[in-house]
């Protein structure tokens, strides 16, 4: 139901742990955000005031008024902000326009998002910008994708793009979805600061998959699983034809038959793997 | 900059908690007689808003910003149609979500 008339997904290139399916516009960038293991560091081991910087700051979060009232500025210029430990720079916001000013080059407003008030500048630059702020007024509400900036110690929001929500369901995905990569963001900070306890898959040096979820409970039985989805997310298993066989996978984590017939069965029953040639054989959902 | 009224996402059951104070939430209209809205919340608890004049009628969803004078009833300050197309089981799950384990992203 939430396909189509929405505009919250338009703007592409957002968090997307998929990393490409949502960048069909080249407006805000594409790839999406994803914490990758590789530019990744430990807090504090950067040299960078200790915050994760990776490409992730240049990516769109999406944020909640209160998160950028509450973000701590991360150097001394105080040019940048941090939320979660992680530097940010676009976000973006769902709120009610206020106290709308037209100026003869700019846009201003308050943007309430029912956590926080924020100004919001939008530059014309264009005549497109200028059309685009005509469709918007007070008291509707608009999703907005901008540059987070401060200045002699005031947050503001320059806007990007500034559009009407025309479908309502859009407000509580966006909010959802600030809580969604919030505990991310804090997944992933959690991850790096921890040895790497997988040495066994050191091929596989991918960024983590947020869609994978291991429907099991127990810690013992997610590490099976998650030793699994690395047999199969390996590249030289992962590139053959008909994918991986079970037996591939007891023999290289010297699994009996039936725990790995069990645990790749129970793989392909929640979505992550889907079987290729027959039943022996499979293939990961999640790496394309 | 006034960040010190937020406006908590509300439910039916979370509503007691602000008597008093501004909140918003999300209803769906049963009746509509003569500005006062009998609604239904997207728990499933009846409430009445005040002060809506010219909400819309049946079935429509209506986002309501106010204070909440009693547990049971709203005096808006705002309103706004959501359509019918609202979907009521995610927004009850942000209400909860919002008001408990994460309200410190909100709040």
């Amino acid at each position: 139901m939430y396909g189509g008339g929405g505009q919250y997904d338009g703007g592409g290139g957002q968090y997307d742990g998929n990393g490409g399916a949502a960048s069909a516009n080249n407006l805000f960038g594409g790839g999406g955000f994803m914490p990758s293991q590789t530019t990744n560091t430990p807090e504090g081991s950067g040299g960078g005031g200790g915050f994760n910087k990776g490409r992730g700051s240049q990516t769109l979060m999406p944020l909640t008024v209160k998160q950028l009232m509450d973000a701590s500025q991360t150097n001394d210029d105080k040019s940048s902000f941090a939320v979660n430990g992680w530097e940010v720079s676009t976000v973006r916001l769902v709120g009610r326009m206020l106290n709308k000013n037209e100026r003869v080059t700019d846009v201003t407003f308050v943007l309430d998002d029912g956590t926080g008030r924020i100004e919001v500048n939008r530059w014309e630059n264009e005549t497109s910008d200028t059309e685009e702020m005509k469709l918007v007024n007070d008291g509707d509400y608009v999703i907005v994708n901008g540059g987070l900036k401060g200045f002699q110690g005031k947050r503001h929001v320059v806007a990007y793009s500034v559009r009407l929500v025309t479908n309502y369901n859009d407000i509580t995905h966006h909010f959802l979805y600030c809580i969604y990569v919030h505990l991310d963001l804090a997944k992933a900070k959690r991850l790096a600061s921890q040895p790497q306890a997988n040495a066994n898959t050191s091929t596989w040096n991918q960024a983590p998959l947020p869609n994978y979820q291991s429907a099991s409970g127990n810690t013992a039985g997610k590490e099976l699983t998650d030793l699994v989805m690395s047999v199969f997310h390996d590249p030289i298993l992962g590139n053959m034809e008909h994918g991986v066989s079970v037996d591939q996978v007891a023999s290289r984590l010297n699994l009996s038959d039936a725990v790995a017939r069990s645990t790749v069965q129970h793989l392909a029953d929640i979505g992550n793997l889907y079987p290729t040639i027959d039943d022996n054989h499979f293939k990961s959902a999640l790496n394309g | 900059m006034d960040t010190s009224v937020p406006s908590p996402f509300v439910n039916g059951e979370t509503l007691k908690m602000f008597v008093g104070r501004r909140v918003r939430t999300v209803v769906q209209v049963q009746r509509n007689e003569s500005g006062v809205l009998a609604v239904q919340s997207t728990d499933g608890h009846q409430l009445t808003i005040r002060g809506a004049p010219g909400a819309p009628e049946a079935p429509h969803y209506l986002e309501v910003m106010g204070i909440p004078d009693s547990n049971q009833s709203i005096r808006a300050e705002s309103w706004t149609d959501f359509g019918e197309n609202f979907d009521p089981v995610p927004f009850n799950g942000l209400c909860k979500l919002a008001s408990d384990k994460y309200k410190y992203l909100f709040l």
